[in-house]
């Protein structure tokens, strides 16, 4: 974001390189826009394929729309606009040049939408919620555990070690022994 | 042969001057640890005010805006100038508005760009520029 980028340039030239191909389909393109009824019957009757001039106000919620050949003409308009004094353009001429150049659209389109953390958050909660269930539901069917993993075992089990002299050098019947043995359960 | 001769006799002759000029031009204890010589922010702001006055058009304009603003320092007032008007030259206003959006990025606070906007307000009233805030209050 901090670097000024050449979008509107690379755009512009892509958009008149591909031109030629792309005015021969300029009927079937502008039939799909149906808010531009009045525009479109006009420049498919004119043999030039020029597109009438697209009204640059509330530019932001269109341009995503546009055909390729749209975008060129909105960018010819804002060409000879911007060439004016800044003074004279009006606020919607202004945004439109910016939003044109250096809006959210294109290689700048934001990568995620709003309201898409709260949706990433909620179905990571879903997924630990649906892990804890699988958990519990085994859990439920699982046998006991074995008989050797109760304390009174293992205390057994320590006696019996401390009567046999196991491991008398670091282990359970060595001189000042702290552990625990063989206790493992509460 | 003869050629052979005149080799010989060139490279004799070209040795002591080699050696005496090594000599003369390795300093002592000069070691650049980092080679290159540094750029103050004043010739660097006079450097860029110089391209932005000699840009000629939108694509010139945007490269020296990427280079200038790539290094780790605000550029200028001064340099901001030149850019806004070289975009006026070359007739791009939104270019002239995301100037001051890469000021705003490059700055540590807020306050520093209410200095920046502050000083450069005389620009924006001549060329009559409004600002992405003035544009989209919103966001």
């Amino acid at each position: 974001m901090q670097a000024l980028r050449l979008a509107r340039q690379s755009t512009t030239a892509v958009l008149r390189t591909t031109t030629p191909g792309q005015r021969k389909c300029l009927a079937t393109a502008t039939v799909n826009h149906t808010h531009l009824g009045a525009t479109t019957s006009s420049s498919a009757s004119s043999s030039s394929g020029r597109i009438a001039p697209i009204p640059i106000s509330n530019i932001e919620a269109q341009w995503e729309k546009f055909s390729s050949d749209e975008k060129i003409s909105v960018h010819e308009q804002l060409e000879v606009l911007q060439q004016k004094d800044w003074k004279e353009l009006s606020l919607d001429e202004k945004k439109a040049a910016y939003y044109v150049a250096f809006g959210p659209h294109g290689p700048r389109a934001p990568t995620s939408k709003p309201g898409d953390g709260l949706k990433i958050f909620l179905s990571t909660v879903a997924l630990i919620g649906a892990a804890g269930v699988v958990f519990l539901g085994v859990l439920s069917i699982s046998p006991p555990p074995p008989k050797t993993m109760t304390k009174e075992w293992q205390e057994a089990s320590n006696e019996r070690a401390k009567e046999m002299k196991l491991n008398p050098i670091t282990g359970i019947t060595s001189e000042g022994y702290q552990g625990k043995g063989y206790v493992q359960s509460k | 042969m003869r050629a052979n001769i005149l080799n010989t006799v060139l490279r004799t002759a070209a040795r002591p001057a080699v050696a005496a000029r090594t000599a003369r031009t390795t300093p002592i204890l000069a070691r650049y640890a980092s080679g290159h010589a540094q750029e103050s922010f004043e010739s660097f702001s006079d450097r860029y005010v110089k391209f932005f006055q000699n840009a000629e058009d939108l694509f010139e304009v945007q490269r020296g805006l990427n280079n200038c603003f790539a290094h780790d320092l605000v550029p200028s007032p001064a340099v901001v100038e030149a850019a806004v008007r070289a975009a006026r030259r070359v007739n791009d206003y939104a270019t002239a508005v995301r100037i001051f959006e890469g000021v705003k990025e490059k700055v540590e606070n807020k306050s520093q760009y209410e200095a920046y906007v502050q000083e450069l307000k005389p620009l924006q009233e001549e060329l009559g520029l409004s600002l992405k805030d003035e544009l989209y209050p919103s966001s």
